[in-house]
């Protein structure tokens, strides 16, 4: 049982008022330090009260400046949100087993189905009536953010040391033995690209630290130390290849950034497009610094695809948007980072991201009531901020994901977290329930198929409530009985070169 | 695929590209090559161009009419910085390099305090025709219309004007200039604010193309400096033309073919082999007689 379900009836009209004022101050505060990259701190009032508790520290490290600025200054800010709400004594619902565990919308008659004994055929007794769009299998919770119960963590308060990678991985580095050796934090939330990741997850391992990613990736990362809580390909890459083949046609020209998170998705495109029918006629790897994309329209032209996938990443990439439809590029456009990250449909003028679908785990207009409630919570907190993007939401839901697990745990003690995070711990978290799966470290999403129209208006054509992670079990992971340190890719399974031609 | 739109399509991807390079190099072709400073804020003057379009564009000017604007706020930045800090340093070429770089950091990191992450993007103008399969943009035919009118303006600013003559007596030889009456300071500065207002110029016609963000100058800065460094100083005209040209032109049938990749390593590699053999730049290759 979830220990917060008996405070669920939390009187939020005192938290919504308490929580505003704390939170004005909490923004001036830290408007300044977030500016400046410096370390800051959120206490909450009461735990300043008791005086003396020792801050849990959780260190979080995003690009602020830089070409991935666009993207870290929004994880920041998630960060900054969850750790306000956790000193502020809040919490997201669920735990092991979830409140009611895998929660799932769908459609469902007014009453269950009687039936009666058939014969040769199934005897209605009672159908149940007409099918109801508006039901939910099960009960969704309109409110998930509730009282923990709790002042912080365990009675102390977090303290959020948020630095500035710059976009550079020498940096990401130096920052990350700087939190784990000087400061020594509790909990390490960072990482935008692959190639960040990968960087410090040496680093991570040298010194057993409790790290959590929470970008959506290549997948395959399997490190006892590390939970990955952003969407992975085969929750990504599969749906949406699958859903346009069906609608688009079979020939696919895959561009990409040509860095590992680039190639890799690009490899798991190549690898599934033939479980659904598709075929990749082309694949162009971009390197970062390009800008200019007409060679790379042309030779689109020239391969006439029927879609194109897209997996461009950056600031310079995302160029290729307006660049490709000023000239008259209009092939339907698939990605899995685009417009979720970089909210490409808000910044582009109408019609360059027409047609663009996306299977996002996360997307600011997702119209559910929690997911409403959460945008406003933010928006409060930053009113000036331009989008919340998918790995915003990630960080955020990661953080109080923490604060659940210390709580379980009892202490903030480094290898007891990472043992109650592989409880089989699920979350209420803006999308929907995320599961925190112990064999892979890596999280079941609620998976959303969206697209943007010519006016980039967005719709939402297909939904998954729950994909969980599977491939690292194919290759046989499971971290909690056997430690493994390593990222799988593609090549490494012969499921993938069995189907390809 | 028939060979002529093919062809066709060569061009005007180099054509663009050249554009590109041209639109990218031109200010810091005229502050390095004529004052022999490193601009390393370039590329963020470049991007104060963009935001003055940007900025001016949501206020609801049409696009074409902010680009005066872009230009001036350009020239008055670059007049700011030569006063303050950049006449002090003309004989100090490593201290003017580590200055601009920290001054570029400054207007960057700036930016993104005071803006945030993003400026809305500006809309494309026109749209694009279509030939035998492959389709062009007009606005970057507009974009190589453009990087030849600068080049020719400059080429008339420098050759056909009393300003322009100046200028290039002044960067000869200045103790010189100065005994036959020029003011070398003001010259110097002149000369500055131009070209940091060509490169504001530039950013603001590149904006369209382009996500509107503080650190966007970095993808201009490294294909100016190549641009430069190829073409040499000794003739700002016939360097850039003919670096921008030969590089767009080794870049694209390789990018076309084996994708952009290869086209970007193509043309890093087509520089070096450039700069080993014409270590002056290619500027210093005689082709039309008069230097």
């Amino acid at each position: 049982m979830d220990r917060n379900e008996k405070d669920i009836t939390v009187n939020t009209e005192n938290v919504e008022s308490d929580g505003s004022t704390r939170r004005t101050f909490i923004k001036g505060s830290l408007a300044v330090g977030a500016a400046l990259a410096m370390p800051a701190i959120i206490t909450s009032k009461s735990a300043q009260a008791a005086g003396h508790a020792a801050a849990v520290k959780v260190g979080h490290l995003e690009d602020l400046s830089g070409n991935l600025a666009v993207y870290g200054v929004q994880k920041d800010h998630a960060a900054q949100l969850a750790v306000s709400e956790i000193n502020a004594g809040l919490t997201l619902k669920g735990g092991p087993v979830g409140s009611g565990g895998l929660g799932a919308f769908g459609n469902v008659a007014s009453k269950p189905p009687l039936m009666g004994v058939g014969k040769g055929d199934l005897n209605y007794v009672n159908d149940g009536g007409g099918r109801s769009k508006e039901a939910v299998t099960f009960t969704e919770d309109d409110e998930i953010l509730v009282d923990s119960g709790d002042d912080g963590i365990l009675g102390r308060p977090v303290e959020l040391i948020n630095l500035d990678g710059q976009s550079n991985n020498n940096v990401w580095q130096q920052l990350t033995r700087k939190l784990i050796q000087g400061d020594k934090v509790d909990c390490l939330v960072a990482g935008f690209t692959s190639a960040e990741r990968e960087a410090i997850r040496p680093i991570v391992d040298q010194f057993k630290q409790l790290y959590i990613y929470t970008n959506q990736y290549e997948g395959g990362v399997a490190d006892a130390n590390t939970f990955c809580t952003g969407a992975i390909c085969e929750q990504q890459v599969i749906p949406v290849v699958d859903y346009m083949v069906k609608t688009f046609g079979p020939r696919i020209y895959t561009i990409a950034a040509d860095y590992n998170f680039g190639q890799l998705t690009a490899a798991w495109t190549k690898a599934t497009a033939p479980l659904v029918g598709g075929e990749i006629i082309e694949e162009e790897f971009v390197p970062l610094s390009v800008s200019d994309f007409s060679t790379s329209i042309a030779r689109i032209q020239a391969a006439k695809p029927d879609w194109v996938f897209t997996l461009l990443v950056g600031s310079n990439q995302s160029n290729y948007y307006p660049q490709a439809s000023a000239a008259g590029l209009e092939y339907p456009m698939a990605s899995t980072v685009n417009m979720a990250q970089g909210y490409e449909h808000r910044r582009f003028s109408a019609p360059s991201l027409n047609r663009m679908h996306n299977c996002v785990n996360y997307i600011e207009e997702i119209p559910t009531k929690r997911n409403r409630d959460f945008v406003q919570r933010w928006y409060k907190m930053f009113p000036n901020d331009p989008y919340i993007g998918q790995m915003a939401q990630n960080t955020y839901f990661s953080i109080h994901m923490y604060a659940k697990a210390a709580r379980l745990a009892g202490t903030t003690e480094q290898e007891a977290v990472k043992k109650a995070l592989e409880s089989g711990m699920s979350i209420e978290a803006p999308e929907g329930t995320v599961f925190m799966e112990p064999a892979t470290h890596h999280a079941g999403h609620y998976i959303r198929l969206a697209v943007a129209d010519a006016e980039h208006n967005v719709q939402f054509l297909r939904e998954w409530p729950m994909i969980t992670p599977w491939w690292l079990h194919r290759m046989g992971v499971n971290l909690v009985g056997k430690k493994e340190y390593k990222q799988y890719i593609p090549d490494e399974d012969p499921y993938f070169t069995m189907f390809g031609k | 695929m028939e060979i002529a739109p093919l062809i066709i399509s060569l061009v005007y991807q180099a054509l663009t590209a050249g554009a590109f390079l041209v639109l990218c190099s031109i200010g810091l072709m005229i502050v390095l090559g004529m004052m022999n400073i490193i601009n390393l804020a370039h590329g963020e003057i470049m991007m104060i161009g963009a935001y003055v379009a940007s900025l001016l564009v949501t206020e609801g000017l049409p696009f074409f009419l902010t680009l005066p604007f872009c230009f001036l706020v350009g020239v008055l930045v670059g007049l700011v910085i030569e006063f303050l800090f950049i006449r002090y340093l003309y004989s100090r070429i490593l201290s003017a390099l580590v200055l601009t770089w920290g001054l570029g950091l400054i207007i960057a990191q700036g930016a993104l305090l005071i803006y945030g992450p993003f400026l809305p993007s500006i809309k494309i103008p026109f749209g694009s025709i279509e030939y035998g399969g492959f389709t062009y943009s007009i606005y970057q035919l507009f974009l190589i219309f453009v990087a030849a009118l600068l080049v020719a303006l400059i080429y008339f600013i420098l050759q056909k004007t009393e300003l322009g003559l100046k200028a290039r007596a002044t960067m000869q030889n200045p103790e010189i200039a100065s005994t036959i009456g020029i003011n070398r300071k003001k010259m110097f500065s002149i000369t500055f604010a131009f070209g940091a207002g060509l490169a504001a110029l530039a950013g603001g016609v590149l904006a369209p193309t382009t996500t509107i963000a503080p650190f966007m100058g970095t993808q201009f800065v490294a294909p100016a400096f190549i641009t430069v460094v190829v073409g040499g100083a000794t003739n700002i005209i016939t360097g850039t033309l003919y670096s921008a040209g030969s590089l767009a032109a080794i870049r694209t049938p390789i990018g076309m073919y084996l994708g952009s990749f290869a086209g970007t390593v193509g043309l890093f590699f087509a520089a070096l082999i450039l700069i080993r053999l014409y270590p002056n730049g290619l500027a210093s290759i005689r082709l039309f007689g008069r230097r």
